[in-house]
């Protein structure tokens, strides 16, 4: 196409609708990030070091586990894999801590507002960026893990096992990272500083289980793992595979995961309009 | 009617930033002028629906404000400060606005080299944003605001930062587009030269309020039968002896406002020679942008206090 000023009158060029706007933003998101070295890090160690545990713990489940069944239960030790946590909350820092706080920092977010998308489109096409990412701890992993167990040990573990595993990990899986990736947009919202916004969700995920965890233990009440998100998740997918709980009712801590998800995305929308424009 | 308002308001706690503004604005280049905190940005962040207003109604290019999306995907806007995404390209940067504009991948691409070598971007399109001079960041936030071809440019303060060398080139950029057929621009500056050498008409903003609006020579041409005097003496006392004489005579920062009548000539010359004044300009009321703008705001201030 030749250039159309000054010369020639004005073009009417066919626009795309929302969605591919949406996508636009979501492509160039996800490529910005692959090109960042500490992403391309966080995203290979963290599906590394989450999946060779998890088969790790496959390989070795007999001696791990002695005496326990090797049925669909098991898959629960996959799904609570402590780097699960460690990963998913670098990933969330690192990733997700950047994606509003950086536009609001470079005040980016006008160029964005005076294009022809809303403020959803935007929230949207940004959790659209972290979720693919975090799940790649989250769900990658133990899907892995289950297809493995059941080409290495097919007379352990049988392929309808390992296939309602497969669900189930899909399932627990998406939760926390729709936990994960609703929070970390949140506290990305709350301020122009990444930095901050990583912190808070270290704090968030760390700062409360392992207090919530020690409290719990030493002044003997389970209610106060409620309190921690990780704990949360853990009464969910061990009550999913059927394996021994935490000490916590899984519908309560489904319900306090679903709810605090869906508040952060709730409050985050709500800022990001009251926000209205960024000025220097 | 390019823009068509109606008690537009907009509240900011305790400041009114826009008051019950009720303005037509015509298609072409437009001016939008004031003095710091005027209210132009807010103004324009309305238009766009950047900002909810707190009241009134505001339609651009025969669409409500309120319509959001459609509105502006027949806008480019160009904001005053720096909002540029640092760690990308120049080509990447206008090539992705150009995609969140609805254009498909190919057009995007295709657009923002031509834009970008309309604004004189050349070989720095592939460097990254954040190692671009003010001057090219400049250009840059131009490029994105031309990619999907709008029918309407809002420019606020384009030639912010700018040395003269950056900012003639671009108040050329600018003009150009201006003159463009089928574009409308509304120029908001405090620089009101640059905003008299492009645009056509004027809107006046102080506190707010819109205090003039209209054709831009229609207004420095002013009213025909008042004649504007320069006097080289006490301004003050002209005036006041002018008054007393039974003529109209305003002493501003831009010379003597005088409304003209029968015998004005004469006694203008008679009060010279009374005050030992030197009359060193009488005639028709032609201003500058700039002195219609002080005389404007003069008039204001007074009627305030």
């Amino acid at each position: 196409m030749s250039i159309s000023l000054p010369a020639y009158s004005r073009l009417e060029l066919p626009l795309l609708g929302r969605r591919e706007r949406v996508r636009a933003i979501i492509a160039t998101g996800l490529r910005r990030e692959f090109r960042r070295p500490a992403a391309i890090v966080v995203i290979a160690i963290g599906v590394a070091f989450t999946t060779i545990t998890s088969i790790v713990l496959v390989l070795f489940a007999s001696f791990l586990l002695p005496g326990q069944p090797l049925n669909l239960s098991f898959f629960a030790l996959p799904a609570s894999n402590g780097f699960v946590l460690f990963f998913v909350s670098l990933m969330a820092a690192i990733i997700g801590s950047g994606l509003i706080a950086d536009d609001l920092h470079s005040m980016a977010f006008t160029l964005y507002l005076s294009r022809p998308i809303t403020h959803l489109d935007y929230l949207l096409a940004k959790a659209a960026i972290l979720a693919p990412l975090v799940s790649m701890i989250t769900v990658l992993p133990l899907v892995i893990t289950a297809l493995i167990a059941a080409l290495l040990f097919p007379l352990v573990f049988s392929w309808g096992v390992a296939l309602q595993a497969v669900g189930l990990s899909v399932a627990v899986g998406l939760l926390l990272m729709l936990f994960n990736t609703s929070v970390a947009l949140f506290l990305s919202s709350l301020t122009r500083r990444k930095g901050l916004a990583a912190a808070g969700m270290f704090g968030g995920n760390f700062g409360l289980f392992i207090p919530a965890s020690i409290l719990a233990s030493a002044i003997g009440n389970p209610n106060l793992l409620y309190l921690s998100p990780w704990n949360d998740y853990l009464a969910v997918a061990t009550a999913a595979f059927g394996a021994p709980g935490i000490g916590i009712d899984w519908p309560g801590a489904l319900a306090i995961l679903l709810g605090v998800t869906v508040l952060a995305a709730l409050v985050t929308y709500l800022r990001m309009r009251a926000v209205e424009v960024i000025t220097g | 009617m390019l823009v068509e308002t109606a008690g537009l308001t907009k509240v900011f706690g305790d400041v009114r930033a826009v008051d019950d503004l009720t303005v037509q604005i015509p298609d072409g280049a437009i001016g939008l002028v004031g003095p710091n905190g005027a209210g132009k940005t807010t103004f324009l962040r309305l238009l766009l629906s950047l900002l909810q207003p707190t009241a009134g109604t505001a339609k651009v290019l025969g669409r409500d404000i309120g319509d959001g999306v459609p509105v502006r995907e027949r806008i480019g806007y160009m904001p005053e400060h720096d909002c540029l995404v640092p760690d990308m390209t120049g080509v990447g940067l206008v090539s992705y606005m150009g995609r969140i504009s609805g254009l498909d991948r190919d057009t995007a691409m295709s657009r923002s080299h031509d834009v970008l070598q309309f604004v004189g971007v050349e070989e720095e399109r592939y460097r990254k944003i954040a190692e671009y001079s003010t001057g090219m960041k400049q250009k840059i936030k131009l490029a994105q605001s031309m990619v999907h071809d709008p029918q309407l440019y809002i420019f606020d303060e384009p030639m912010t930062g700018l040395d003269p060398r950056g900012r003639t080139e671009m108040l050329d950029l600018v003009r150009t587009i201006a003159k463009s057929p089928g574009r409308n621009v509304i120029l908001s500056s405090h620089l009101l030269p640059d905003v008299e050498t492009i645009c056509k008409y004027v809107v006046i903003l102080d506190g707010g309020h819109q205090i003039a609006a209209g054709e831009l020579s229609q207004l420095l041409t002013g009213s025909t039968d008042r004649l504007r005097i320069d006097v080289r003496g006490d301004q003050a006392a002209f005036a006041r002896l002018l008054t007393e004489a039974g003529f109209e005579a305003d002493a501003g920062p831009t010379g003597l406002h005088v409304t003209r009548r029968p015998g004005l000539e004469s006694a203008v010359f008679d009060t010279a020679k009374a005050l030992g004044a030197e009359v060193r300009y009488m005639g028709k009321e032609i201003r500058s942008l700039e002195e219609l703008f002080l005389e404007l705001v003069a008039r204001t201030e007074k009627r305030g206090a």
